[in-house]
């Protein structure tokens, strides 16, 4: 064992160890490899940084998103910043984000913890609450809005509950409400998975240890369960804020940005921008979002490389 | 907004700009693809008319279109609803469009995407009245470039059993309109059906309705695009000061909708009208349709909104149904001419519109047949009427969600100070 060790690796004089195999496969590296990465390079060229790189050059023109147009320098920005319906769309969006980011996960721990627990008809359980996976969100949208604007205000009237009796969806100071709670519906499932798949990992042994200490089952889950789950956590944040800060089509099906424009979303302003003859502008709009999502994402990075565990 | 002739010099276009790069080489061969020959050396071109009522109808005239030219030209019907700007981006537009025209596609025209067609309007004899409404959204200079198919004409549809049923006459003054909404809300009857669930339904009657019974819509857009980016609240025209008695009396009529209307939609509000219940419904002829398909038996009638206590001055909202149009760049501009000259032959277009509310734009017009829309041909005649300011306000403002915004509480002076400010930040970047 400890020679087949000092074949493949020698240790430096500091102590850290450096492997001789992966150094030398550094140095040389077959030209034919770079061939491989052509196809997938060029692709997302073409597809992705193209794009990107003439979108922000119709930001700084006025653009409709054909014909004639006149190059304007940063108008479009400087309009940009006064605009309170695109600083609307911002807060309505990193709220939902914030919001269902929450939601999303201690629903989806708690039915991860539910799901690898001893329980009957586990697997049964599972392949029902996966699918609203299956579903895409535009239809889950459409039928909660059914939902709330229906057959919920006709639940409360039947039942007598006077705050429910209005159309959750036509109240501007609630109509969020429902696009977090819908998000979530479609969100938790995997974010459950990649749970499910983190609770298995811990090993049984260590709450068998706790159990003979005597931890009670809310001690095991704040000190054994949590931390060790700790990365997944980072992970669901990551990826969900990420997503839910593009959010589209669940408002798209729930409210249409209504009423008023009280869940117009960054990505419902960006996309109306084309279809309403305001490209440039809401290209600027994007090329902002852009800047904002990047860093966000360099933040959560650094973040994760610090503390998660995996 | 509205842009000097003489920059034209110094205008980029999108597809100059593509030009340049190896993408437009790829979108050229693309769209050559797309566009090219048909089978047997036939000339291909599309024609896009996606009105849903409208679809068979024309239907009919591409199939006879394409037998009386069979082998020179092919027609394509394309009705699938869908962005005619990503058409336009994709350098790939329509040989020909029978569309609805507004101020969202007079942005085609502006900047120089349609064709002229000056000998073809001429040829086509629309009514001076009726090619002034294109002319109030923003032209190309020198351009003829869209030809009036189909005008519609909207009012207040009424219910002339609920009516008759009270003792009812059909209001002439915006006093008598109010005397006879209290009489039917006091006999138990809802006066008026309202979906404030679809913005769009309240920002096309109602709001549209009151503001054109009391302001010259057109000539008030043509001094606010005048004031250019020096437009705002304070402005010497601005929203804020001739738009808040319109929407304050909107918001007056409004108080004798159903009081569930905050949460119905439009499918909603054509079922409840034709079941009779509610005596009032602010849509335009296309709701006449589905009511009719609802309840075959309801008795419906129209009249315009009075807005004044002046009964001269009640007038009906329009809006241009259908125009044609033939885009700049297509590969085969002269089929698609024969094909406008085809469509705008007197006889098809009267059968189209008595076949579907519609009112003729030619000098010669019979009227219409219709005995649910004909109380309205005399404003139609003496050019009584105006296109509704939900469709001369750029849809990149909200409007129309601001329209529901106040319907369901907001403040008519923050929300017209709003649009105000919008129409500003607009003028200084467009």
């Amino acid at each position: 064992m400890s020679t087949a060790t000092e074949q493949i690796a020698t240790t430096r004089a500091d102590g850290s160890r450096v492997n001789p195999g992966r150094g030398r496969g550094r140095r040389k590296v077959e030209g034919v490899f770079y061939l491989f990465l052509l196809p997938v390079l060029a692709l997302f060229t073409l597809s992705i940084t193209l794009p990107a790189v003439m979108g922000i050059f119709f930001s700084f023109t006025d653009s409709v998103g054909f014909g004639e147009f006149n190059v304007i320098g940063f108008t479009n920005y400087a309009v940009i910043f006064s605009d309170p319906a695109i600083l609307r769309a911002y807060g309505f969006t990193i709220g939902v984000a914030l919001c269902s980011v929450v939601l999303v996960n201690v629903v989806a721990l708690a039915l991860a913890l539910g799901l690898t627990s001893k329980i009957k008809g586990k697997t049964a359980l599972r392949t029902i609450f996966v699918l609203p996976m299956v579903v895409s969100g535009i239809i889950i949208a459409f039928v909660f809005r059914f939902i709330f604007a229906n057959s919920l205000p006709a639940a409360a009237t039947a039942l007598g509950i006077g705050p429910l009796e209005e159309s959750l969806v036509s109240n501007p100071s609630l109509a969020w409400v429902t696009i977090v709670l819908v998000t979530a519906f479609q969100a938790a499932p995997p974010a459950m998975l990649i749970y499910i798949a983190g609770l298995m990992t811990i090993p049984r042994d260590v709450y068998e240890a706790s159990a003979i200490d005597g931890a009670r089952p809310w001690q095991q889950f704040r000190h054994i369960t949590l931390p060790l789950v700790s990365g997944y956590v980072l992970i669901n944040m990551i990826i969900g804020f990420k997503d839910f800060l593009s959010t589209y089509e669940i408002v798209v099906g729930l409210t249409d940005g209504g009423p008023g424009t009280s869940t117009v979303s960054v990505a419902m302003a960006i996309f109306r921008g084309f279809e309403r003859g305001d490209y440039a502008y809401q290209m600027a709009n994007s090329t902002i979002f852009f800047l904002i999502t990047l860093a966000i994402a360099l933040i959560q990075l650094r973040v994760t490389r610090g503390r998660a565990r995996f | 907004m509205r842009r000097e002739a003489s920059d034209d010099a110094h205008r980029l276009t999108r597809r100059a700009l593509l030009g340049g790069g190896a993408l437009g080489a790829l979108a050229a061969g693309l769209s050559g693809c797309g566009a090219g020959g048909g089978a047997g050396g036939a000339q291909e071109i599309t024609l896009y008319q996606n009105k849903r009522e409208a679809i068979d109808f024309f239907r009919g005239l591409v199939s006879e279109f394409n037998e009386a030219h069979s082998g020179r030209i092919r027609v394509i019907h394309d009705t699938t609803p869908g962005s005619l700007s990503a058409q336009f981006a994709r350098s790939t537009p329509p040989a020909l469009g029978a569309y609805n025209y507004n101020f969202e596609m007079s942005r085609f025209q502006e900047r120089g995407e349609l064709s002229d067609l000056s000998d073809l309007a001429e040829k086509a004899d629309i009514r001076p009245a009726v090619q002034d409404l294109v002319d109030q959204y923003p032209t190309y200079p020198g351009r003829t470039s869209v030809i009036p198919y189909s005008i519609m004409g909207s009012g207040v549809l009424y219910n002339q059993e609920v009516f008759e049923r009270h003792g009812l006459e059909v209001p002439t003054t915006y006093s008598e309109f109010l005397e006879l909404c209290g009489t039917l809300r006091d006999a138990g009857v809802t006066p008026i059906y309202q979906t404030s669930g679809d913005a769009w339904t309240l920002a096309q009657g109602v709001t549209d309705y009151a503001i054109g019974g009391m302001l010259d819509v057109a000539g008030f857009f043509e001094r606010l695009r005048g004031q250019g980016d020096a437009a705002g609240p304070d402005a010497e025209v601005s929203f804020s000061h001739a738009f808040r008695e319109p929407f304050e009396r909107a918001l007056e009529i409004h108080s004798f909708a159903n009081s569930n209307a905050a949460s119905r939609k439009y499918g909603d509000g054509n079922v409840a009208f034709a079941q009779g219940d509610a005596a009032m419904y602010f849509q335009g002829p296309w709701a006449l349709t589905e009511i009719d398909t609802i309840n075959p038996d309801a008795r419906i009638g129209v009249f315009p909104l009075p807005m004044t206590e002046d009964p001269a001055d009640r007038k009906i909202r329009v809006n241009l149904d259908l125009a044609l149009w033939i885009p700049e760049s297509i590969p085969h501009p002269d089929a698609a001419r024969e094909l406008l000259d085809f469509l705008i032959t007197p006889e098809l277009a009267d059968e189209y519109n008595q076949a579907n509310l519609g009112f003729g734009v030619r000098n010669d017009s019979p009227p219409i047949a219709d005995p649910r829309m004909n109380d309205l041909q005399g404003y139609v005649d003496r050019a009584a009427f105006y296109q509704g300011a939900s469709v001369s306000i750029p849809r990149t403002i909200l409007y129309e969600n601001y329209v529901q915004g106040v319907m369901t509480g907001d403040s008519v002076e923050g929300m017209l100070r709003t649009l105000d400010e919008d129409w500003a930040r607009l003028a200084r970047r467009q």
